[in-house]
């Protein structure tokens, strides 16, 4: 996906000073940025916070964007980033609270890696049995439509590492579905 | 190709991401192999599947209220980031720089003096007495005192 001629103009007025035209820049990207964000959280207010920061460091990083990049790609990848980093951060806190509080360390799970979460669908009880490497990876691969390429650069590491992880979550999420939800392998 | 190495490859085969040269490998297994083929198909069918509940799952959306909040969070952002941007050089550098410099230095001193041998340096020896003089500016007047190197008065001209 390509940038349009309209984004390299809003893209061009927010760089020569004109604040006002980051928001029609980045409106159509509202809803998408939302819900990846809270696919890679599992929790609403964690999502709308990663999307604020998202583009925040958006804004302050446009002039460093690629024009020959899909800025709907970048956005994401700012946001995944932003997303990983904040999982990371919980990850250690909690251990550390538990840590304080139990006097043990907390065993770390990477299965279960999302506290607080808020499983509504059947689609966010199967994104549930992936790690969160395989969760970000299958997330940008498989339902934002990024390619290999793109989902690699999104998430800094190598097109070698994003197709094991995606091969691991594919089987992962047949199984899922086979065993817990068969009425999605049905189409029901 | 047996099935084992097809069965490794068929998730990312079922959804395009091999290599062109895995692919066609893949590609011709199957044509011969119903029990990869029907697997391939399984993997696909998930995929869509799980694809269709995302596209039907309700994702929580912005109230106009948050979006409006976060825009105005931007505009403050935009004056911090017009300052002009102080390049963080780093230590190591500036510490290069510096060697470079006193090396050069030194070279340049050996060079021009063309004599290597330590040279004996007599003791600097501090003077004996030292003088203050303090002048009045309206009148002129003159007073010098005398201390000796314990900082002692020894006495002054009036």
């Amino acid at each position: 996906m390509r940038m349009n001629e309209t984004e390299k103009e809003l893209i061009e007025m927010v760089l020569s000073g004109r604040a006002e035209a980051f928001e029609p820049l980045v409106t159509p990207y509202r809803g998408p940025l939302l819900a990846l964000a809270y696919r890679l959280t599992c929790n609403r207010e964690e999502a709308l916070e990663v999307v604020q920061e998202a583009l925040l460091r958006a804004f302050r990083s446009l002039g460093r964007f690629d024009v020959s990049r899909s800025f709907r790609n970048w956005l994401f990848q700012i946001a995944a980033n932003e997303a990983r980093d904040r999982l990371r951060r919980r990850s250690r806190e909690r251990a550390a609270f538990d840590e304080a509080v139990q006097g043990t360390p907390a065993a770390e799970n990477p299965e279960t890696g999302h506290d607080r979460q808020e499983i509504r669908s059947d689609l966010m009880r199967c994104l549930n049995v992936l790690s969160p490497r395989e969760r970000d990876v299958f997330v940008l691969r498989d339902l934002e439509e990024l390619d290999i390429r793109e989902t690699a650069l999104a998430l800094g590491c190598s097109s070698l590492s994003v197709r094991v992880s995606l091969s691991a979550a594919r089987r992962k999420i047949r199984q899922a579905i086979r065993e817990n939800f068969p009425h999605l392998e049905e189409g029901r | 190709m047996t099935c084992r190495k097809a069965k490794k490859l068929i998730p990312l085969y079922a959804g395009d991401d091999l290599r062109p040269r895995l692919e066609r490998a893949v590609r011709a297994h199957i044509d011969a192999c119903p029990a990869c083929g029907k697997e391939i198909g399984e993997y696909r069918l998930a995929l869509a599947r799980i694809k269709a509940a995302a596209k039907e799952e309700s994702v929580p959306d912005w109230s106009d209220g948050e979006w409006k909040a976060l825009m105005a969070r931007v505009r403050p952002a935009a004056s911090e980031t017009k300052r002009p941007v102080v390049l963080a050089r780093p230590r190591w550098a500036a510490a290069s720089v510096l060697g470079a410099f006193l090396g050069l230095a030194v070279l340049t001193m050996l060079i021009k003096d063309g004599n290597w041998e330590p040279r004996e340096v007599s003791p600097v020896t501090g003077p004996e007495v030292v003088s203050l003089t303090m002048v009045s500016q309206e009148t002129g007047l003159q007073v010098v005192w005398f201390l000796d190197k314990n900082f002692e008065w020894k006495g002054d001209n009036n």
